[in-house]
């Protein structure tokens, strides 16, 4: 039974991933290798805040939200003036970058040695400890994401992203601003990758770097290539799809020490046979251009 | 007042190449004007200068009394500069529907923001916005295929929903690049129908036609301006123009 | 001045296995225009293979050398028989090509992985001789690296000029319409762009894992050191793939002088940001960027 608490509280968590990372890959179209940053600057921001500084859990989780959008600001500014192949390198050495600080700044984050004993968030007074009181308090945050994103997607503003991912010119002549709606949709992102980092942090209570790199930030990316972006059915069937494949392979009697390279051959395979026969995902609309 | 678009000694060069040489042009409300001459003149080049797409070397574009010259495209497009794509362009992996509502949308209603803080407004303008978008499919007869994706329309039908597309979101001054190329005659009649109804329902609107079918334009376009190499050679009324001994080689290899 | 001398030899060192590096995924990027994450899969088969050819069979290595390029040849060009070539007559855009090249390269390193281990493999053992001329001192597998490194690089430049089949790969970049309008071997010439590419690959990696070793997951390493020094140098320009390759390997060794081989990648990734931000077509490309639109 806790095995199965895990499993929901990290699909949970990957949930507000996708969805908030749908926004940029889904709706804006860029396929942005960076998006683990953010997730890491959340993890590590709301730690830091209510390890070093004692503030507690939901004031440390709005802060991290708050930092990580700056970051997202700064960072988006001036890697939203690419597009294609110049885009995805310029998120994939912001990715490389924050890494490389992350793992050698070790007077703020200790490096490698990743901190741990991260304090169990206190909600209203209360002390959440079990695994039901963590699902519980990933399901609320799910939903409150969730329904905002959704409103997102189905407001003037989603409507305006995906008409700037399809003809980026065309879009722009009927007055849409590709600069700002980018950036909003990044940031917008980054906020919810912050807030889930946060969660994350708080479940495992140990964080180090090597949650927040490179691979990380593919294998975000593939969840919206397998299960598709551009609506709200995609980020779902490609996290589920994601998160319960290892978990069958185990089922499978597969051993623990060859377990982890098949399950990321079978993504790997995975998204190679989606490029020939769905491109735009298992339950996707838009094809990477 | 008699504003529409003045164009002052535009020029651009392109790799090398003066593909708008000097141009000076007024495009005056309430009618519409035709830009017509060879492949390789300039006018869709024009048309970039206009819109913002391109940056004019020098010269001045003035609509409404601006300079527009200088500004971002989006900003232009702001100010009531609508185009019509040589290529079409539509939103692909977009309904029918979501193609003209995508141009229903001011910059406000937009932004992030707006479903949060006035939902109520939001929800009236999305259920006034919906009248307003089947009216224009009705008028090009694409209303039947609302939930049809753009991407797999003809290319008649992409060309007529980019017009319906156009003429939702408004704008007073329509920069129209061969609208009527891979239509059939039944809708190159409709579509000129259209063009001529917005200039005599609204005399504050001014269309620029660029256009290869010179039926066409005798039929909608009182005035006429001829380029080549990248200059104006002729400005004058149609028929005048078109009757020109010169237009007529140079272009019409009479 | 020692000490200065000592940085740039151990800069051209580097730079010859990154201009090994840039060559190889230069090739692939400049001619098919897509982005070949793969080539850092090819990069660590070759040097396994060396190795099971070595452990696994008894080979001597000269051979096992030998085995190493040429399977990492032949596994580019099934890349492209396989993956590549169906995807583009599908009429695939860059991007869908890009990820089946990441789902590729996945697939293939964890492959590697299961197969040999994800610890570090060394190939050769005992401590390499080094030599001194005056106060600099180098060892032999770098000269070797330094030798082999650039008589390669200078055969491609010759390639370049000479060799009709590699000149057409070079226009191809420009007008990819001009292959089949020209009636060019099309097919022949993405054989050659892959086991070229590949074998370039493999040789770097080879050199690199005589003297330090290898893990599975050094290939991304590897192709994103080739990717950067190509932009940065120019996508179109050869020998501002090669002065990418210089200007990474200086400017790393002066940073492990001044502070530590750890903050490399700071190094690799703000140069190529700063490149693409400041000069969007490459330090070395004279040309100036087109309108964008």
């Amino acid at each position: 039974m806790n095995y199965i608490l895990h499993l929901l509280i990290m699909i949970g968590i990957y949930l507000v991933l996708s969805y908030g990372l749908n926004l940029v890959v889904g709706f804006g179209g860029l396929l942005s290798l960076c998006y683990a940053v953010f997730y890491g600057i959340g993890a590590y921001a709301s730690t830091l805040l209510m390890v070093k500084v004692g503030i507690s859990f939901i004031p440390a989780v709005l802060l991290g939200i708050v930092i990580a959008a700056i970051f997202a600001f700064l960072i988006g500014v001036p890697a939203l003036r690419f597009r294609g192949d110049s885009f995805v390198l310029v998120t994939l050495g912001i990715q490389m970058i924050v890494f490389t600080i992350l793992y050698n700044w070790v007077d703020l984050t200790r490096g490698p040695y990743g901190i741990p004993g991260i304090p169990r968030p206190v909600v209203a007074g209360y002390e959440i400890t079990s695994l039901y009181e963590y699902l519980i308090l990933v399901g609320v945050i799910l939903l409150f994401s969730l329904s905002v994103l959704f409103i997102l997607y189905n407001a003037p503003f989603g409507l305006a992203l995906k008409a700037l991912r399809d003809d980026e010119m065309a879009a722009e002549g009927l007055g849409k601003s590709p600069v700002h709606m980018f950036l909003y949709a990044f940031v917008i992102s980054a906020v919810f990758a912050s807030t889930a980092g946060s969660l994350y942090a708080a479940y495992v209570t140990y964080i180090d770097p090597t949650s927040f790199t490179l691979d990380e930030s593919i294998f975000l990316l593939a969840i919206l290539l397998v299960g598709g972006a551009g609506n709200r059915i995609g980020p779902f069937v490609g996290t589920v799809f994601m998160i319960l494949l290892p978990e069958a392979l185990r089922f499978l009697g597969l051993p623990d020490t060859v377990a982890p390279n098949v399950r990321q051959m079978i993504y790997g395979l995975t998204l190679i046979v989606l490029m020939f026969l769905r491109p735009q995902g298992l339950a996707g609309e838009y094809r990477v251009k | 007042m008699m504003e529409g678009l003045k164009i002052k000694r535009v020029s651009k060069t392109l790799n090398g190449i003066r593909i708008v040489d000097d141009v000076t042009a007024t495009f005056l409300p309430g009618r519409i004007t035709a830009l017509i001459g060879p492949n390789g003149a300039g006018k869709t080049t024009l048309f970039h200068l206009i819109t913002g797409e391109l940056k004019a070397d020098s010269g001045e574009i003035v609509y409404k009394g601006d300079d527009i010259s200088k500004l971002k495209p989006y900003i232009i497009a702001r100010r009531g500069v609508g185009r019509l794509f040589q290529d079409v362009r539509v939103f692909d992996n977009l309904t029918v529907f979501d193609n003209v509502a995508s141009a229903c949308f001011d910059q406000e209603v937009e932004s992030p923001w707006y479903p949060f803080v006035k939902c109520s407004h939001l929800k009236r303008k999305i259920r006034e916005i919906k009248d307003v978008i089947y009216s224009y499919l009705n008028f090009v007869g694409l209303s039947d295929m609302d939930n049809i994706y753009a991407g797999a329309l003809s290319y008649g039908q992409q060309k007529l929903l980019a017009i319906a597309r156009l003429l939702a979101g408004g704008y007073s001054l329509l920069l129209l690049d061969e609208p009527t190329a891979g239509l059939n005659p039944v809708m190159i009649k409709k579509v000129l129908e259209i063009l001529e109804r917005i200039v005599e329902e609204d005399k504050g609107k001014t269309i620029i036609l660029v256009e290869h079918n010179m039926s066409a334009v005798t039929e909608v376009a009182d005035w006429v301006y001829f380029m080549n190499e990248g200059k104006i050679a002729f400005f004058g009324r149609t028929d005048h123009v078109l009757g020109d001994k010169e237009v007529r080689e140079i272009y019409l290899g009479m | 001045m020692t000490l200065l001398l000592q940085l740039l030899h151990n800069a051209l060192v580097n730079a010859a296995i990154y201009s090994l590096l840039a060559v190889g995924f230069g090739l692939v990027y400049r001619s098919m225009r897509f982005f070949h994450i793969a080539f850092g899969a090819v990069y660590i088969v070759s040097t396994y293979m060396v190795i099971a050819a070595t452990v696994n069979f008894g080979l001597p290595l000269p051979p096992s050398i030998a085995i190493g390029l040429l399977i990492a040849s032949v596994t580019g060009w099934i890349m492209d028989r396989t993956v590549y070539f169906p995807l583009e007559n599908a009429g695939a855009t860059p991007g869908v090509l890009f990820i089946a090249s990441l789902g590729i390269y996945i697939l293939f390193v964890n492959l590697i992985a299961l197969l040999f281990g994800n610890e570090v493999k060394i190939l050769l053992k005992g401590i390499e001789p080094s030599f001194s001329i005056g106060s600099l001192i180098f060892t032999r597998m770098q000269f070797i690296q330094f030798a082999v490194g650039w008589i390669v690089v200078l055969f491609f430049w010759i390639g370049i000029r000479k060799n009709t089949l590699i000149k057409g790969i070079w226009a191809m970049g420009e007008t990819p319409v001009l292959v089949r309008v020209l009636g060019l071997p099309y097919k022949r010439m993405r054989t050659v762009v892959f086991t070229l590419s590949s074998a370039l690959a493999g040789t770097a990696s080879i050199l690199t894992a005589l003297d330090v070793g290898i893990d599975p997951h050094v290939g991304m390493q590897a192709l994103l050191t080739g990717a950067v020094a190509v932009i940065v140098g120019g996508v179109d320009v050869f020998w501002g793939w090669i002065g990418g390759a210089l200007i990474l390997a200086v400017l790393q060794s002066i940073a492990v002088w001044q502070f530590s081989a750890r903050w490399n990648d700071l190094i690799t990734f703000g140069i190529l940001i700063a490149t693409l931000l400041l000069r969007p077509q490459g330090l070395f490309s004279p040309k100036k960027r087109r309108e964008e639109r």
